[in-house]
């Protein structure tokens, strides 16, 4: 071929791609936010917010939320009819809800559509929609009005490491949360609670926040008799222990709050073995048959920890001593499995079950502990062999500096 | 009456004595015969007889006493490493995957393993300590002067060597402490200037510490430092006996060269001296071995920097607190010191011996001394803290969202990024 064709052909190429390109994606429906928009000739500044949401990655564009008339570059045209302008915090939810409510939109995102519905049952809603009263959040709070992420984006304000702190822009607020009687302490003490550390400390994701227990767009408290299900949708062992015991009794039939009986509803605090009985007389009188009861349940789980802990120092020792713990460090996982069902099982107060979980702790660790005594047996044994040595070293000694006086004598 | 009894035992274990000589008993003295046929070619090429004849019969000069024992215990203790070294090898698998396994099967398992391991780590010990007193001794009695300026040089060479096998040796049990030690001194060794980083490099054989630093330091420490070592002490021992032992601070001039003459000979005298003094070393390092082996540690692990770090050997607290508290700067001036007291006898080569006409050179020694003292006691204090590496290291977290530590509510917008500009969403 005639190289001046090629090139020829070349450039067609090019000028082709170039016009075919922003054609294609006008027809994928993503109307590029450049020069040739019109919005962003005035209102640059909110078009890098937008861009960086999953909205913007979709293909939705200005007017689709606020209306007007994007190919103009004029006020007066621009914002021509239809035009929503800047929606209020009720609109805003009828807005997003236009969309977010349609489960024939929804589908292909694998996205709820009854987040409206949702919304109107809770505490917020109730305030924002039904009262007209602005303190409740409306989508924009949380979301954000153009960068919206999705939960998984870390930089989302509703992702488990952000969404307890943009609850508690609200919640913090004392001035706003006082005409409701609630506290502005939550979010401080969950964050110093096992659920915030675990979050926030040890980077666990599994880790309830907020909205795991009160719900996200219906947001509510949960009533006293259903804590123990909510707790229980993580603590599944817990809660079945617990409904067997006496206190699930009384948790279904209101009489105590459940969980948060014996652990702080935000707080929850992990009660220390040592502390059980203190907690028991919280509600039962010093003296009285189930403070006698909460005595042995903490002298066993107490004597379970001691006897881990001196199971652990004696696998150091035998690691010190050079000794295979492959076998003690394995049933020191079996000890440590029993005690960690010891700590489920006191929610049942099954003394049965847990008097044989607390022998089956004392027996493996005691095992490893003996095990522990007979290397430092061994090692005692070295030290006794010394005293040969020292009775050989001590005659040689001996035998050699009679000599030596003996020739020292001789050579004088 | 005893005497009666014990002349009358004597006499019948002679007579037997007797008996048995003059027997045509083959079974019994034919074997001795046989030996005594076999040595006898070789004697008569290598008059091996004549030569030990000659050692025993040198005589060291008058005045050397217990004191000049500190070199023989030095060499004993080399002996013994010796020793028990090539029996730990039969049992010590240097990978490491097997390392610290087989480690732990031979203080568990083998019979008086853990007797030739501690006694191995004690005497890599105490040859330290040794050394530095033999050194010691020298140095105070200017022993380094012409003619003996090379022997200086040579012993200062064993000194590194031994400094050397100690720190190749430290890695092969591969537990945490050893591993996590290495690694902050390699770490460490990256900071010196210039090579710094290639040194580090060429140690480890990796980027970190790993299989290709254990099998450097094993082939180090069995393979190469014994060869030198064993170079180093010969032509040392040969300078001790052409240039003889120095002679007393009080006498000018230089010593008479043993062999015969006046002087207390080797054989009884001296051996007798040195059989003593290698029966309380022996016994000495035994009973250091039982009362206080060495423990093991964890099995090494990359992953995991230990919360404190159980030092062993003398060294290593002394490179601790070097790395630790003053960085390379102190390491330079220890080894200014050390480069100092090698070239010594090059400067002093006045023939007086005399302390106060040597004030210079003792204060060069003091202060090695010091500094050396102070680095190890404050090694020491530094036993519960973990390496130096870990305040470096980054923290080990998977690809997760940054964790906040201040409370967050919805974040302002960041700024337009350039490279934005009228792009294509």
């Amino acid at each position: 071929m005639n190289p001046s064709r090629l090139l020829y052909l070349a450039i067609g190429a090019l000028a082709l791609s170039l016009v075919a390109a922003p054609r294609y994606a006008q027809a994928q429906g993503r109307v590029t936010l450049d020069s040739s928009y019109g919005c962003v000739s005035c209102h640059a500044e909110h078009r890098q917010s937008f861009i960086a949401g999953i909205h913007s990655e979709w293909g939705m564009r200005c007017h689709d939320c606020h209306g007007g008339d994007p190919t103009a570059f004029e006020i007066a045209s621009g914002h021509r009819q239809p035009f929503l302008g800047n929606p209020n915090k009720r609109e805003t939810v009828q807005l997003c809800a236009s969309c977010h409510s349609d489960p024939n939109q929804m589908r292909q995102y694998g996205l709820p559509a009854d987040q409206l519905a949702e919304f109107r049952t809770s505490r917020h809603g109730e305030l924002l929609l039904a009262r007209g009263i602005d303190d409740g959040p409306g989508c924009t709070d949380c979301h954000d009005a153009h960068t919206i992420l999705p939960p998984d984006d870390a930089r989302s304000d509703v992702h488990p490491t952000n969404i307890s702190a943009t609850c508690a822009v609200c919640h913090d607020d004392a001035e706003m949360m006082g005409p409701y009687g609630i506290p502005v302490d939550q979010f401080e003490t969950y964050r110093a609670s096992a659920h915030g550390v675990s979050l926030y400390e040890k980077g666990n994701y599994a880790s309830p926040t907020c909205v795991n227990c009160h719900g996200s767009h219906a947001a509510l408290p949960a009533p006293p008799g259903e804590v123990p299900n909510v707790c229980g949708q993580c603590h599944v062992l817990v809660r079945q222990e617990f409904f067997e015991g006496p206190h699930g009794d009384g948790a279904l039939e209101g009489e105590i709050p459940g969980c948060l009986a014996c652990h702080s509803q935000h707080g929850t605090e992990h009660i220390p073995a040592e502390s059980v009985q203190a907690t028991c007389r919280e509600c039962h009188e010093t003296g009285t048959p189930e403070d006698v009861m909460a005595g042995k349940l903490q002298e066993t789980l107490v004597q379970a920890e001691q006897d881990l802990e001196e199971a652990s120092h004696s696998i150091d020792e035998l690691v010190r001593h050079g000794r295979d713990v492959t076998s003690a460090r394995l049933r020191f996982r079996t000890a440590k499995a029993n005690q960690l069902q010891l700590t489920l099982v006191q929610h049942s107060l099954d003394t049965l079950r847990i008097e044989d979980l607390s022998r089956r702790v004392r027996s493996t660790s005691r095992g490893i502990q003996e095990m522990a005594e007979v290397s430092t047996e061994h090692r005692w044994e070295h030290k006794l062999m010394t005293i040969p040595v020292w009775f050989l070293a001590l005659a040689v000694v001996f035998f050699s500096a009679v000599k030596l006086s003996g020739v020292r004598r001789t050579y004088e | 009456m005893v005497r009666k009894a014990l002349s009358s035992i004597g006499t019948a274990v002679s007579q037997t004595w007797q008996a048995i000589k003059a027997s045509t008993d083959a079974s019994i003295l034919g074997a001795a015969r046989f030996l005594g046929l076999l040595y006898g070619p070789i004697d008569r090429s290598l008059p091996i007889d004549k030569a030990l004849k000659k050692s025993l019969g040198y005589r060291l000069a008058p005045h050397v006493g217990w004191r000049h024992s500190l070199g023989g215990i030095a060499y004993l203790l080399f002996v013994i490493l010796v020793v028990t070294g090539v029996m730990l090898v039969f049992y010590y698998r240097p990978s490491p995957e097997e390392a610290h396994a087989s480690i732990q099967h031979l203080v568990s398992d083998v019979a008086f393993g853990w007797l030739v391991r501690d006694v191995h780590a004690w005497s890599a010990n105490l040859i330290v300590v040794a050394l530095i007193l033999h050194m010691g001794r020298v140095f105070l009695e200017a022993s380094y002067k012409p003619p003996r300026e090379t022997n200086w040089l040579i012993g200062l060479l064993l000194l590194v060597v031994v400094f050397m096998f100690g720190a190749s040796g430290y890695l092969l049990p591969w537990d945490q402490w050893s591993y996590w030690l290495v690694a902050e001194i390699t770490h460490a060794m990256e900071a010196l200037p210039f090579f710094g980083a290639t040194m580090a490099d060429a140690v480890r054989g990796d980027e970190v510490v790993s299989g290709a630093t254990l099998s450097r330091f094993f082939a180090m420490h069995v393979v190469l430092l014994p060869w030198v070592a064993a170079a180093l002490l010969v032509y040392h021992f040969i300078l001790v006996r052409r240039r003889g032992i120095a002679p007393p601070m009080d006498v000018a001039g230089d010593a008479p060269k043993g062999a015969a003459g006046p002087g207390v000979p080797f054989f009884p005298t001296q051996l007798l001296r040195s059989l003593i003094v290698s029966s309380l070393v022996i016994a000495v390092v035994i009973t250091l071995a039982a009362f206080f082996p060495r423990p093991v540690g964890d099995p090494a692990d990359i992953s995991t920097v230990p919360e404190s770090i159980v030092t062993t050997w003398l060294l290593a607290d002394v490179a601790r607190a070097l790395i630790r508290y003053v960085g390379p700067s102190l390491f330079f001036v220890l080894v200014i010191l050390l480069g100092g007291l090698a070239v010594l006898p090059l400067f002093d080569r006045r023939p007086t011996r005399d302390l106060r006409d040597r004030r210079m050179a003792l204060v060069l020694g003091a202060l090695f001394l010091v500094v050396f003292a102070s680095a190890w006691v404050a090694g020491r204090q530094m036993r519960d803290t973990p390496p130096s590496i870990a305040v470096e290291q980054e923290p080990v977290v998977s690809e997760q969202a940054p964790i906040p530590t201040e409370p967050l509510g919805p974040r302002p917008i960041q700024p337009a990024q350039p490279e934005d500009e009228g792009g294509v969403p």
